[in-house]
């Protein structure tokens, strides 16, 4: 019996831990009119939550959530992105526990980065990475 | 209502079992009789299977080739009801799975299982008795842990039957 999980918790939870790999960095749900003020900072946004459904007219049966958020890395300079990036690979690729801290954290199986890109926006003058992560959430 | 009059998904059937460790299984003239199999088909007793593979009977003939007569003949005889290797997502305090996995273990656990199909209000049930010869975990790194398992009917001892 795999029940669905509440989204809004995925995102407090993605949003707390974030936080707590990159502090002081600041971490948003979206991007904003921060980049003019600040010379690091990361947006993240949630896609994919999705729990394969199987046979029959039970909703409860179903596979394994396995939800990803994209996360966007920008900065100033491109080695403060990339170390930036770095910390979160590091933290973040293979974890395997609690996610999200303990007010908002749920267990999960297993945390998998993918690095995707980095680049230079040239109207915001920001140097940006964006990485993929997706969690193993078992219900 | 009564049968389903539509060509169904495959996508509508759906696996239960009759609960305990020491189930007593339905008589063969009870497994087509609505009122008998329909007590089974609650959620309670589901199996959280990811798809129903295939069910019915098993073809059987018996060849035969009379010296001097030019073609052989072949007659159908009474053949088994198909034995069916299932695929679940693995919970592994699951009720029921762990219900399968003593069967399993046992190897002469009677049981009735039922597979029923609907179009919402038509109901079809397909009920036999079988016994559980397998029961292996698939730990692939990729997705869910799923367990395998086979139920062999035992011969004979099926039915079809529908709601009216």
């Amino acid at each position: 019996m795999a029940t669905q999980q509440n989204v809004n918790q995925y995102a407090k939870a993605i949003q707390a831990q974030l936080a707590g790999i990159i502090t002081p960095v600041p971490v948003y749900a979206n991007f904003n009119r921060n980049f003019a003020t600040q010379n690091d900072f990361v947006t993240w946004q949630l896609r994919n939550v999705h729990q394969p459904v199987y046979t029959g007219n039970v909703q409860s049966v179903k596979g394994i959530d396995t939800p990803t958020f994209q996360m966007s890395v920008f900065s100033t300079t491109m080695e403060n992105s990339f170390l930036t990036a770095n910390t979160i690979l590091q933290s973040l690729h293979g974890y395997s526990g609690l996610f999200g801290g303990a007010t908002y954290g749920f267990q999960i199986s297993k945390a998998d980065v993918v690095w995707l890109y980095n680049g230079y926006d040239n109207e915001i003058n920001l140097f940006n990475i964006f990485m993929d992560c997706t969690l193993y959430i078992p219900t | 209502m009564a049968l389903p009059n539509k060509v169904l998904p495959g996508f509508s059937a759906t696996l239960y079992c009759q609960p305990t460790a020491t189930p007593t299984p339905l008589t063969t003239a009870n497994l087509s009789v609505y009122a008998s199999v329909s007590p089974i088909v609650i959620t309670g007793n589901l199996i959280p299977v990811e798809a129903i593979p295939a069910f019915g009977q098993d073809d059987a003939v018996a060849n035969f080739n009379v010296a001097g007569s030019r073609q052989s003949d072949k007659i159908p005889t009474q053949s088994a009801p198909t034995s069916m290797t299932i695929t679940a997502a693995w919970n592994p305090a699951d009720t029921n799975l762990l219900l399968i996995r003593g069967d399993a273990y046992s190897g002469t656990v009677d049981r009735t299982f039922v597979i029923s199909a609907s179009d919402g209000t038509g109901i079809v049930n397909y009920a036999f008795n079988g016994r559980v010869g397998q029961f292996t975990v698939d730990p692939n790194p990729t997705a869910e842990a799923k367990c395998t398992f086979t139920i062999h009917p035992r011969g004979n001892q099926y039915g079809w039957s529908n709601n009216a």
